[in-house]
């Protein structure tokens, strides 16, 4: 990666001289907000290369927050850019074709190359079952008659990997719900289910083969997927698959269930920060606060179980102060930079939270405000992110690439939503919580995005249509295990 | 490849998917990778242990170190032809430095390393390699998760060094949080047999979530020493989120309230002469927990509307918790 942050910037006086004594070229446009064109209003003077980072990320941005970079057009009465839809369109139908042979290291990644391409062209309203044929002539090859899915054909099955194709599956329907061997997938999540209540997320190697990364398509700057927890409980909710555990090492230390010690496992994931980490002892980090707590709210409702596993008011704590000015992007980590991906990981937790301490599901109204900035969130995603030719990105200076493209659009989606759950949902069992989440548009006071920017909301928890979700998860119901 | 030592070998060819309906996201594999992964599916389903096989592992890493199925086959090996280990991590060293973003790699190296039979002890050799890393980048998540399961596996909380290359980091960028992280882990985290956690008491269900972290027995000097050591550190840079954040971590593990930093935290905060909003945001909690909701809210107000005002919705959120409170 290239190192971008040596240069020393330096930021106009916060009381800067006025216009008249001093005119500049490029003028703010109107409607935006001095939050997002002035630094912060403290800055200590010690340098670092954490504060080297930060400022060249900010340097980079502020052009484009100001709606002054020169590849910015048509902006709105906040100062903001439109969706450039027909291109990110353009770009994820073109994300699920052929790649030259410098893409080799995706090679283990395919499943995610599919639900990223599928899973951004259903936020943009386009029909995904189009894809059914091709979806499931990608992945056959890639289950393996023990169960699982590999990254690719003759590739070991990855619980990552599984997830990606479970969830292009269910966004394909038809035929597509029949192809996973879901009682093979049972007894492969049963032998990676760990004696501590975490999930392996694959067999082989010596001991403790707990997390394998996947990663991109790209050697640059990719989160990593390291949670093997939220993948594997995506994995049973969908496909309704038995709880009870078949032959592994967690029934032989005594354990009973798929979920057997998995929220005493999160619960441990939670740092003196008060963020969640991807493993106990590391460090809080924006990727696992969603996947712990969309876990979680996949096993029960939220005001139950986020209230008895983790410390709210630190989470709260630590989640907000992921978003910062001028940027209004969301970083993973303290002190770290703003990445258009946490728009997803970090702005994804909030309708979850939001929910949880809104208690009891019934209301069909709008909490009195969210508890994030959307208006910052928005501003960012849709000036700094967005590539010239489509595709999103991490961040102005990036590459788009399809993994930005499909968080990025979650996060602009999760801005622009109410998430709320009802009293009715598409199953009575264990999982009725999860499968209670409906939306509506947010017409929230701070809305600084165009009418024509709307983007069809996600599942909260699944991140597929709602739609997709319960289709798959009543296929499987009808079609019980033997 | 050379073939010829391959000629009692069927290789498989790769399935993209493309005998039937148009596969999506394909790759145009360069030849050489083709050839190699179909040996690799072959030899890996004859569940193979030889030299050939070990060797074919790394021409598949060379081309692809993303390809995690390989790793794993190439760990399986080493173990069953009683590789020199030693020889693998200095060869690993070279590939890490080469792939920085590569967690595959990071695995890899923990597997080796939690061979009992290999290393019983802790190979020194190991700290100076991950400086080496953390040179490159200071905050690598997967070396850094690394780091802290060599310190579960070979107990090495009161290992000086941990400390040593700690503070090393913290001098040359006291803004690492990841070191901070390392830092709680070494003086707070559980020690075996408990299990691994962020905070001790997490995942107890007999203790409430906000009793996470807190320690059944406090040395009060190494909690002091610890409260010294971060306010020397927010002296140097005041609007610094990770040591406040960790002096939260030492006080609650000690049971002892914020309160003891209430003037600490104040001098941070005169009138016109602001320098920390961590030091507004501490004096609101003190507030808050000593019943002085009226300055409580007057400090949160000023994050609101000055300090920090891109988390406006949630300094009213707790404005409006306190308010419920007063009523």
């Amino acid at each position: 990666m290239p190192l971008i942050g040596r240069r020393r910037v330096r930021f106009p006086n916060p009381n800067p001289v006025s216009q008249s004594q001093k005119p500049k070229k490029k003028m703010t446009r109107p409607g935006i907000p001095a939050i997002f064109t002035q630094p912060p209003a403290i800055i200590d003077p010690l340098i670092t290369e954490t504060t080297d980072l930060h400022n060249a990320t900010r340097d980079k941005c502020l052009p484009f927050l100001k709606g002054t970079h020169s590849s910015q057009a048509d902006l709105n009465q906040h100062g903001v850019p439109a969706l450039k839809r027909d291109l990110h369109v353009g770009y994820l139908y073109d994300s699920l074709e052929d790649y030259p042979s410098g893409f080799v290291a995706m090679d283990a990644s395919r499943p995610w190359m599919v639900y990223w391409g599928l899973a951004g062209l259903a936020m943009l309203g386009e029909d995904t079952s189009q894809f059914r044929e091709r979806v499931i002539a990608t992945l056959r090859p890639m289950q393996n008659p023990s169960g699982g899915f590999g990254g690719g054909h003759g590739q070991t099955s990855h619980i990552a990997g599984s997830y990606a194709a479970v969830l292009s599956l269910a966004m394909v329907g038809g035929e597509g719900l029949a192809l996973v061997d879901r009682h093979a997938m049972w007894q492969w999540l049963s032998r990676v289910k760990q004696p501590d209540g975490g999930f392996r997320v694959g067999e082989g190697g010596e001991e403790d083969v707990r997390y394998v990364k996947q990663r991109g398509w790209l050697d640059f700057d990719f989160l990593t997927f390291r949670r093997g927890a939220y993948c594997a409980m995506t994995i049973i909710s969908l496909l309704d698959l038995p709880l009870t555990l078949a032959d592994g090492q967690a029934r032989d230390a005594g354990l009973e269930t798929l979920t057997s010690g998995l929220p005493q496992y999160l619960s441990r994931c939670q740092t003196f920060e008060g963020g969640i980490s991807g493993s106990p002892g590391s460090e809080a980090h924006g990727a696992y606060a969603f996947c712990a707590l969309a876990c979680l709210a996949i096993m029960g409702p939220p005001e139950e179980v986020f209230t008895r596993h983790m410390d709210i008011p630190m989470l709260v704590s630590w989640l907000s102060a992921r978003q910062s000015a001028p940027e209004g992007g969301l970083s993973g980590r303290t002190n770290k930079l703003v990445d258009g991906c946490y728009s997803h990981w970090v702005g994804g937790c909030w309708p979850l939270l939001e929910s949880s301490l809104d208690g009891k599901p019934g209301s069909t109204e709008p909490p009195a405000s969210s508890l994030f900035s959307r208006e910052g969130l928005t501003r960012y995603i849709l000036a700094c992110c967005q590539g010239n030719d489509g595709g999103l990105r991490d961040k102005p200076g990036k590459h788009v690439d399809s993994y930005h493209t499909c968080y990025v659009l979650a996060g602009l989606s999760a801005t622009q939503t109410h998430h709320y759950r009802t009293d009715s949902s598409a199953v009575s069992d264990g999982f009725s919580s999860a499968f209670s989440w409906k939306s509506s548009p947010s017409h929230a006071e701070d809305n600084v995005f165009s009418k024509g920017d709307r983007l069809t909301p996600l599942h909260p928890l699944y991140l597929i249509p709602h739609k997709d979700a319960e289709r798959m998860r009543l296929w499987s119901q009808d079609h019980p295990l033997v | 490849m050379d073939l010829s030592e391959w000629s009692d070998i069927t290789p498989i060819e790769l399935d993209d998917g493309a005998s039937s309906a148009m596969p999506l996201a394909t790759i145009a594999y360069p030849p050489e990778y083709l050839e190699a992964t179909a040996y690799l599916r072959a030899v890996m389903a004859a569940n193979e242990m030889s030299e050939r096989a070990l060797s074919l592992t790394k021409e598949v890493i060379a081309m692809n170190p993303a390809h995690y199925t390989v790793w794993i086959y190439r760990a399986k090996i080493l173990f069953a032809l009683d590789k020199d280990l030693n020889e693998e991590l200095s060869w690993l060293n070279d590939v890490s430095l080469k792939y920085l973003k590569n967690y595959q790699i990071w695995h890899h190296r923990q597997v080796l390393l939690s061979s009992k039979a290999h290393f019983p002890t802790f190979p020194p050799k190991e700290a100076d390699f991950l400086m080496e890393m953390f040179a490159q980048d200071s905050k690598n998540y997967h070396v850094w998760t690394y780091r802290h399961w060599l310190v579960r596996h070979f107990k090495l909380w009161d290992q000086p060094r941990e400390l040593e290359d700690v503070e090393a980091l913290l001098k040359a960028d006291v803004r690492n949080n990841s070191a901070w992280n390392h830092r709680y882990m070494l003086r707070f985290g559980p020690r075996d047999p408990a299990p691994d956690a962020g905070m001790v008491n997490a995942g107890d269900m007999s203790t409430a979530p906000t009793d996470k972290g807190r320690l059944p027995l406090v040395d009060e000097d190494m909690i002091d020493g610890e409260l010294k050591f971060t306010q020397e550190a927010i002296l140097r840079a005041p609007e610094n989120r990770s040591p406040w954040w960790y002096a939260r971590g030492v006080l609650r593990a000690a049971g002892r309230g914020l309160g003891e930093w209430e003037g600490f935290a104040g001098s941070f905060v005169s009138e016109g002469a602001v320098k920390s909003s961590h030091a507004i945001e501490w004096l609101a909690d003190v507030f808050a927990e000593n019943g002085g909701a009226v300055n409580a809210v007057q400090m949160l107000t000023l994050l609101k509307e000055k300090y920090d005002p891109i988390r406006k919705n949630y300094w009213d959120y707790r404005i409006r918790k306190l308010d419920q409170v007063a009523l």
